[in-house]
Formats: C-alpha cells, structure tokens, sequence
C-alpha cells in the first residue's frame, strides 16, 4: 500500500471511491445474478405451468359451454314428447344454427336409431350401437363422453372432422319415458382456433390426447400421430411437468387434464428461451453495473475535483515558490472554506518571508560591505610601517635612488590602493599595484629575489576586486625567500573559459599536502594565522560568491602555486 | 448457548425418532361448507401415529394435480384425495401406481374403469341413489305413506305430490343421480309426483335462493314440496320462503309451529350442522345425514391400516369388491 499513500488526495480518494463502489455493485450484482440464476428456472417453469392453465381454462370454458348446451337440450328433450317430434327437430336445428360449432345435435334411442336430429340428411344405414361414443355413453350413465375427431359418418352428406359428445338422456314417447342417447357432433376448428389463441412461443407448442391414447389434437406438425415421441413421453409422465429433449428440442412440458372430457392437453415451450434470458439477464446486468460504475466514477471525479482542485493549485503555487523563489505572486483560490483560509493563511505567510527575505538580504549586504572594507583596511597599515622604516633606512644609508623609486612607488601603490575608495579596479591598476609592491619589497629585501609578469593582454578588459594579489605576494615573499637561494616569482594572468586566472608561483622549500589542506581550512574560517591569504579568500567569497576560487598547489623542494579564478566581469567605464 | 444447541438438538433427535407419517389429504375446495365440516372430522379422529396435512385444490383440477405432482414426489406412504374433477381421476391413479402410492379417494367417486386401473386404489363414500331412495322415504311419509290417499299436504287434494326439485350442478354424478332416483323411488312406492320444475341451483345456496325466486314467481303457491340436492340449496330456498311470508314465525318465538303457523316442507340432503338447526326450528323438514363422521371414521381406519400394512378384512365399515367402502346415509327428521 505504499505507492497508494505517494498518491495524491485526489486520486486516493478517486481510487477509494470507485474501488468501493464497483465492490459494492460487483457484490451486488453477483448476488441479483445468482438469485435470478436459479429463480429464471422457477420462472420459466411457473409460466410455462400459468400457459398450461391458461390453455386449459379456454378447453374448460369451451367444454362447459358445449355441456350447459347439451344440458339444456337434455331438459328440453325431456319436456318434450317425440309425438310432436318436429318441435323436437326445430328446437335442435335452432341451437346448432346458433352454436356454430355444434354441427349437429341427434337424438338416437338405445338401439342406435336415430330418433330425431338437427340434420335432414339421409342417414348412413349402419349400426351406429357399434359407435365408440354411443358405448361409452351407455357404459358410463351420467356423463359426457367426449370422443376423439373422426370423420362425421353418419350422415351421407357430410366428411368433416368431427368431436362426438355424448350422453344417455331420458326423453318420452307418447308419455313413456326411455333412455337414448344424445349426441352432438363438434367441430373440431374450435379445437384449434382455441390451441392458436395461446402464446406458447416460437418453437413451442401443445397437443390433446384422449383417456385411451388417441391424439385429440395437435399443433405440431411433426406430432400427428400417437407413435410420436411427444405422445410418448406424454403417456409415459401421465401427468406433470418436466424438463425434456423431444426430437432434438429442449423442452419444458406440462401435462393436465381438460376437466370433464377424460382428455389430457400437454404443453411444451422451448426452454432455449431460459439460455436466451439468462443471456439477456447477463447483458442487461452488466450494462446496468457499467453505467453504474462510470457514473459513479464520474461523480466521484468531479467531487473530488472540487475538493482537490483548489488544493492542487495551492500546490502548484508552493512548487513554483519553491523552484523559483517567486515570492510576488499570490494564490487567489475559491472552494471549500477551509482551503480559502489556507490559501489566504498561506499568501499572509509568503508575504511574511517575503518581508524578512528582503530584510536578510538587505542585512546581509550591509553586513558584507563593511567586513569588506574591514578586511580591505586591514591591508595596509604594517606593510606602510615597514616601507617607511626602510626609506628611513636607505635615507640613512645614503641610497637616494633606491629612496626616490620607493616612494615614487610607495606613492602608486597607495594610489592603487585606495582608488577613489572604489572596491572593483580594472586588471592593469591591480598589476601596477602589485608590481610597485614587488618593488618596494624587492628594494627592501635587497634584490634577494627576482619577479617576472606573464600577463595575457586580453584580460585588461576585465576588472577585479583590489587588493587581491598584493596579500599573496606578501606570502609568497615571506615562504619563498630565504639566505639559501635567490627567490623567484612569477606571476601570471590568463583566460580560462569565463574565468580571469592569476597565478602566483614562488620556488622555495614548497607545502606538503598537509599543510596546504591546514591552510585551506584556516583561510575558511577565523584563524590567527594566514591572515593575508584568509583576508583574500574571504573577500573573493564575499564579492564573487562560488564563482571564484583559491587554489594552492606545490612541489616539496620546487615550487608552490597559488592560483586565483574569478569570473570575468568587464571593466566599467 | 452450548447447552441450548445441545436441548436444542436433543429435541430435534426426539422429534426424529417418533417419525409420525404424514398423509396428505388434498380437498377439492375449502370453501364447500360440507367439505369444511367433513375434512375436520377427518382430521379430528386419525387412529393411530400419522397425521393428516390438507391441500386445497381450489375447485381446480389443475391445481390438485399439481399439488398430486408435488405430494407424489416426497414419497409419502398414502394419499387420500377428494378428486375435483371425477372423470380426471385415471391420471391421478396411474401416476400413483408408478410411484406405489396407494391412494383412498373420498366424496367424488371415480369411473370405476379407473379405480379398476389399479388394486391400491379406494374409494370411502355413499351411494347416491341410497340418499334419494331416504330422500323419497321421507317425502311419502310427510305425505301419509298412502299413495292412494295423501293426508292434508296435499293442498290442492289431487292425490298427487306437486314438487320443485332443487338441482346441484348439472352433469355432477350426485345431482344426476339424486333428482333422477328421487322422483323414480317416490315413483316405485306408488305416489303419483307432479315436478313443476326442476332449478338448476348448483349446489349453492346463494344461487339457490335466486332460482327460489323465480320458482315463487312462476308457481305462486302451486307447490307442495321442495326436494333439493342437498342442505345448501335448501337453506337457500327456506330464505327466500321465509321473505315471501311462506314461513311465518307469528309469535315470534324463532320456532315454527307446524300445528299453528304456515310452513312449507323442504327437504335436503347432506345434514349440515345449520340444516340440523333448521329442522329443530322447524323450517327444514328433513334432510338425509350423509354420515360424514361415519366417513371420516372409516377413512381413518383405512388409512391406518394401509399404512401399518394390515389386513383389510377386519375394517368396521367392510371393504367391498377390495375397493369401496360403502357409508350409509341417514334419515333425518322431526319426531
């Protein structure tokens, strides 16, 4: 979780934000999706089992239908006696003109005569007591037998489909009561126009088989016959419902019975719709969740926003201060309360330390000047004395040559020395400075040692701090003579890049590494000793900053060097 | 809590080990006042360590199969079922035979082409014919049991019995039967009978005090018997008798007086506790007790019987053809 807590507040929160939420929909979702998994079944199966009853109740209305029909004709059969047989057969013709379906209503006594019948038509001679309808109807007295569709063969004019509905009735002959059969023919269209009514989709479908296993009907075209496999499997479940593959199809059949007719009606609707659901379900879910997750994302991006925007720009403005040191710019921030009052805290503060920054610089500066011209003042005073002594010395000694040299350099190098109190001298007043110094002490010390200048002529166009060759002059002197050998200095001024380079070599014994690592760290700091070499650092420091440098280099027994590199600065005019 | 787990578990061991048998009992339709009364009596007096759970079929055979689908599934050792559809009953058997599920069907009797489907299957109920055969006894007495001379209820002195037939629900076997056996036996004992009509009523109470209405309408006061299905459409019409001043309570003491006050015979089938009511009161007549407790008893002792695997010879009420077990109906009337 490292990397998380270096995030920004923004992102963590953002992160935070859609990693719980996306949680919580993924649960969610999982959940919902699993429950309906197993509920798509139930469903599937509870409507497939609600078009079954469906189904079933529009049989049962038409059958209840035809019965209340045949019931009312059975109460009219027995009000009327077949004397009068013509009101009999008016009565008939009538209700199967009006029931459509009906095609014919037939009264026919116990020895399958038909006694009276809404068809005129001349009747087929044969034994219609042989008929299934006409014995099942004696076998079960009191009910309705409902036959399968059969040809209509009892009447030589007709070759329809037909559902034979039968019944044993009583009904008088000259005021005797007997018992006859009545019989009514139905088409069987209303079968089917009822079976066309209901949805059982695409690839489903429903068939109709009777008590002894004929099929009643069907509405699959590839199941006209009782050997199908749907009949089967119909005979085999008896009734229920099932998941089944029926020629190839996955199915969900249902089995019941038509109430009153001893018929069977089987269902079947493809249970691919499930997959197809189920697939539905998945999409629909997962759209939903990706919506949900977007917009959340969304939201959880712009509230955060909000909140880290201003925040974001006070950091940028903290940055900019930071990398620029741009103390003049403020931060003008609207949002939340509380980031307006740390932005505004914040601006007080940059004003502040802009205020005390300036203040510092200002002191620093002052404080700069007057160690500078501290140190530039305590140049002279002892090198004057000794001068002075020597002329003293050489007047004495009856030298006037050697006294009008000194003092005619004694003179330039004062001249030098404090020119017009400036503290930046152009490069040839520093040499001229240095070379009357080189000569009075080469006076002074009685010729004991030899100077050379190698100057490179182009650095006459810059200018230097003063005083800054004079005090290592004064060392080079003090280490470099000696009562063994004649001392040597040369001194040089060169280009390096966008550095001017003074290099000051004097033979004598030379440093070890030692003493040249002791000198450096007392010219660093305050220390009693090397107080000329100190002095220069410190005012190189002080004027030039990093930009320039002291160096010190030797040879045991050669040579030592002390190198100066300050930058070029061109001589103003 | 480890001690509750552990009584908690105890006890569920406990119920376990008794392992009481459950036999479904699946009613054709809960809101059929005589089935409210007969499946309590049932329920009421089981015999032995089984107990009973009903199912309403809500006066749907697809409903009752489902629910035969559902209870055939949990392999429970018998089933007894009050059919809604009768002639949808061979189904039912078939798939009980091939899951070995005996089954007792009650008050609806099936084709017994269908109960012949299979040797476990039952069938507890009365004849309908022995209800009209009482029914018809009941009526000649009221009428002084001498066909050739009829006592004073006779009103219009013809000698012949002028009735209203109350019917139940055309096609259904009891109505069929009860209003076709009725006027046949009043018949064989000698009485000449005179049906001015015969009403349609359903079996319903409601329906029956419409049709009474139209009855009263047509027949003003030509009728000297009401012979209905059973007590519902009695009780019913005794309603609209009782609007139409037929009955008149003249000193209002809630009884009928049938020396001093008007009254008009009904007579039912079924005796239903308020039926019983109405005789004491005195505006039933009479109606014929289908012994449900008598049922009830029988199908108690059946079901133990076949549940313990015994012998079914030694049943109070004998087993005919291993099939039927036949319950007597009852006459009910006045001292």
């Amino acid at each position: 979780m490292k990397w998380f807590n270096k995030l920004s507040i923004g992102k963590r929160l953002n992160i935070s934000f859609v990693a719980v939420i996306s949680l919580a929909i993924i649960f969610t979702g999982f959940f919902t999706f699993n429950r309906s998994y197993d509920t798509i079944d139930t469903i599937v199966e509870d409507s497939s089992k609600e078009i079954n009853k469906q189904i079933i109740l529009n049989y049962e209305n038409y059958f209840n239908d035809v019965r209340n029909l045949a019931n009312y004709i059975e109460s009219e059969t027995e009000k009327h006696d077949l004397n009068d047989s013509e009101i009999l057969e008016a009565l008939y013709v009538d209700y199967a003109r009006l029931n459509t379906d009906t095609i014919t209503i037939s009264l026919l006594d116990m020895d399958g005569m038909v006694l009276v019948s809404s068809q005129s038509s001349s009747l087929q001679s044969m034994y219609l007591k042989q008929r299934d309808w006409f014995q099942n109807a004696v076998l079960n007295d009191g009910i309705y037998y409902f036959s399968p569709p059969h040809y209509q063969d009892i009447f030589q004019s007709s070759s329809e489909m037909v559902i034979s509905v039968s019944k044993v009735i009583d009904y008088t002959s000259n005021g005797i009561s007997y018992q006859g059969v009545m019989l009514l023919d139905l088409s069987t269209d209303k079968i089917e126009v009822l079976a066309k009514q209901t949805n059982l989709g695409d690839d489903g479908y429903m068939i109709i088989i009777s008590d002894t296993g004929q099929l009643v009907y069907s509405s699959n075209e590839s199941c006209l016959d009782p050997s199908c496999e749907s009949v089967k499997w119909v005979q085999d479940t008896i009734i229920g419902s099932d998941y089944i593959t029926l020629d190839g199809a996955d199915l969900y059949g249902n089995i019941n019975t038509i109430h009153g007719t001893r018929w069977r009606i089987a269902t079947f609707v493809d249970v691919n719709i499930i997959d197809a659901t189920r697939t539905n379900m998945i999409v629909s879910l997962i759209g939903v969740l990706a919506a949900t997750v977007v917009a959340s994302t969304i939201t959880a991006y712009v509230l955060t926003r909000q909140i880290t925007l201003p925040l974001q720009k006070l950091t940028a403005h903290m940055q900019e201060i930071e990398t620029h040191e741009n103390f003049h710019q403020k931060v003008s921030i609207e949002g939340q309360k509380e980031v307006v009052i740390l932005a505004h805290a914040y601006n007080q503060m940059t004003e502040e330390i802009k205020g005390l920054m300036d203040r510092l610089v200002t002191e620093q500066k002052e404080k700069r000047k007057t160690e500078f011209i501290a140190l530039q003042a305590q140049i002279n005073p002892h090198f004057l004395y000794n001068t002075l002594d020597s002329i003293v010395w050489l007047s004495e000694q009856k030298r006037n040559e050697d006294v009008i040299q000194m003092v005619i350099a004694l003179s330039r190098f004062f001249r030098v020395a404090i020119s017009r109190g400036k503290t930046i001298i152009p490069i040839e007043k520093e040499i001229e400075h240095a070379k009357n110094y080189l000569l009075i002490q080469k006076i002074r010390y009685s010729d004991k040692f030899n100077f050379e200048f190698e100057i490179d002529e182009e650095v006459y166009q810059y200018s230097v701090v003063k005083l800054i060759l004079q005090p290592i002059l004064e060392n080079a002197i003090q280490h470099g003579i000696s009562a063994e050998f004649d001392g040597y200095i040369e001194i040089r001024l060169l280009l390096k890049n966008d550095s001017v380079v003074f290099e000051v070599e004097n033979n004598g014994y030379g440093l070890t590494q030692n003493q040249i690592n002791e000198i450096y760290l007392m010219i660093e700091n305050d220390h009693k000793q090397s107080v000329g070499l100190r002095n220069v650092y410190q005012r190189l420091k002080l004027y030039y900053g990093n930009e320039a440098n002291l160096e010190i280099s030797s040879v045991v027994d050669e040579n030592t060097v002390i190198r100066i590199t300050i930058p070029k600065q061109e001589v103003t005019k | 809590m480890k001690y509750l787990l552990i009584i908690i578990n105890l006890l569920l061991l406990v119920g376990c080990s008794k392992n009481v048998e459950t036999i479904p009992l699946v009613i054709y339709d809960y809101e059929d006042l005589y089935m409210q009364d007969f499946r309590t009596l049932i329920v009421d007096n089981i015999s032995g360590d089984y107990q009973f759970a009903s199912y309403d079929s809500k006066n749907s055979q697809v409903i009752q199969n489902e629910i035969i689908e559902s209870v055939l599934n949990n392999t429970y050792p018998l089933l007894v079922v009050n059919p809604v559809d009768r002639l949808g009953v061979y189904p039912i058997i078939e798939k009980a035979k091939s899951v070995n599920t005996p089954i007792i069907f009650i008050n609806r009797e099936p084709l017994k082409e269908d109960l012949d489907l299979w040797e476990h299957v039952y069938y507890v109920g009365a004849k309908a014919e022995q209800s009209a055969s009482i029914q018809a006894e009941i009526v000649t007495e009221l009428f002084g049991g001498n066909p050739s001379n009829l006592n004073q209820y006779d009103l219009n002195q013809d000698n012949k019995i002028q009735a209203i037939i109350l019917k139940g629900e055309p096609g259904h076997q009891d109505a069929e039967i009860r209003t076709e056996a009725v006027v046949e036996y009043i018949e064989d004992l000698g009485f000449t009978l005179d049906v001015l009509t015969i009403q349609e009523a359903y079996f319903s109470q409601t329906i029956a005090e419409e049709e009474m209405q139209n009855v009263i309408d047509d027949f003003g006061t030509q009728f000297e018997v009401i012979i209905s299905n059973n007590d519902a459409m009695a009780i019913g019409a005794i309603n609209t008798l009782k609007e139409n001043d037929y009955f008149v309570d003249t000193n209002e003491n809630g009884i009928i007086n049938r020396e001093t006050e008007p009254w008009i015979p009904v007579i039912g089938i079924d005796g239903l506790p308020p039926a019983i009511n109405l005789i004491e009161q005195g505006y039933l007549y009479g109606t014929v007790i289908n012994d449900s407790a008598a049922m009830a008893q029988a199908i108690n002792e059946l079901t133990y019987s076949i549940i313990n695997n015994l012998p079914l010879t030694d049943l109070t009420y004998p087993l005919i053809d291993e099939t039927y077990i036949w319950i007597d109906y009852k006459k009910y009337t006045p001292e």
